[in-house]
């Protein structure tokens, strides 16, 4: 069974459980939480986040959207994002869904 | 400069001349059929037949002129023609890189240079009266290799996915630039949902 983090969404004040085998979207959609999001596949940048703490491994996704320089700043994309930690997000988007 | 750094130059501008004028040849071949034919499943198809004689020229997209993403997907812009023209690209994306069924709302063919791509096709087959739910089934797919192709109408769903341990390399063509989509539709069967990513045309060029 794949290891479970608690992943606190700042947007929303809630904190939630993902899987490490689930992105952050995944798991924030499933806990009813109107995460931003489009493409959820690394395509369109609408989920791109803060990752104010903990440590997440990326899926595959397209350069445009999340450049290394982004990630050494703490962005990532929710959607391509699974959890390696406990950990903070904080969407960019000005509001969610 | 060194006398093989300048060989080498002078190569990448004559293959990077000779791929200009491959790429504008194409496009007039385009224009020609539409012109004649219009946009439909047959013009479309004689399309894609273009589209993969040129991506068959491999010599015209060496590695050296695409180099591979810094993270897994890249688009090269060939030529890209001004206002509602076409817009013609080269993508490399290395393999588990994917696309969520989307409809672009503009007619697309894509042909491989080299690797292989999986298309998905879907149908929407919600009422589409509640906002941000939608329903899509799986209706088709084609894996898109060296010598063939994928074409889809303006409104037709499509996801992707790189298949294999080589990097995609792709020519797409589309009967917009990507920066002049009039939208792009994402749906996720796995949400049941749909979020529209808003065009991103510029005021001052919708309508030109």
């Amino acid at each position: 069974m794949a290891k479970t983090y608690q992943v606190t969404i700042r947007n929303s004040g809630q904190t939630i459980a993902c899987t490490a085998n689930q992105t952050i979207l995944q798991a924030a959609i499933a806990a009813g939480i109107d995460y931003p999001y489009a493409c959820a596949t690394g395509n369109c940048a609408t989920c791109i986040s803060r990752l104010e703490d903990g440590k997440v491994s990326l899926l595959p996704h397209g350069d445009a959207c999340l450049t290394k320089a982004q990630i050494a700043t703490g962005l990532t994309l929710s959607c391509r994002a699974r959890p390696r930690s406990d950990l903070t997000v904080n969407w960019l988007a000005r509001s969610g869904g | 400069m060194a006398k093989s750094s300048v060989a080498s130059s002078a190569k990448s501008s004559a293959t990077a001349a000779k791929r200009l004028k491959a790429c504008k040849a194409l496009l007039a071949q385009v224009h020609a059929i539409t012109a004649r034919e219009g946009i439909h499943p047959s013009s479309l198809h004689a399309i894609s037949q273009k589209l993969v004689a040129l991506a068959k020229r491999k010599e015209l997209f060496p590695a050296a002129d695409f180099p591979l993403p810094t993270a897994q997907g890249h688009n090269y812009p060939l030529l890209v023609e001004d206002g509602d023209g076409l817009g013609l690209y080269l993508n490399v994306a290395l393999p588990g890189k994917e696309a969520a069924p989307h409809d672009h709302g503009i007619w697309c063919a894509t042909a491989a240079v080299s690797g292989r791509e999986k298309h998905e096709f879907y149908r929407r087959v919600d009422d589409g009266k509640t906002a941000g739910r939608a329903s899509v089934i799986k209706v088709g797919e084609v894996t898109v290799t060296p010598g063939h192709g994928m074409v889809m109408a303006d409104h037709d769903i499509h996801a992707t996915t790189v298949v294999g341990d080589k990097p995609m390399i792709a020519l797409s063509l589309y009967g917009y630039a990507l920066v002049r989509f009039p939208s792009v539709a994402w749906y996720h069967p796995q949400f049941q949902s749909v979020r529209t990513v808003p065009s991103r045309r510029t005021p001052a060029s919708v309508g030109a």
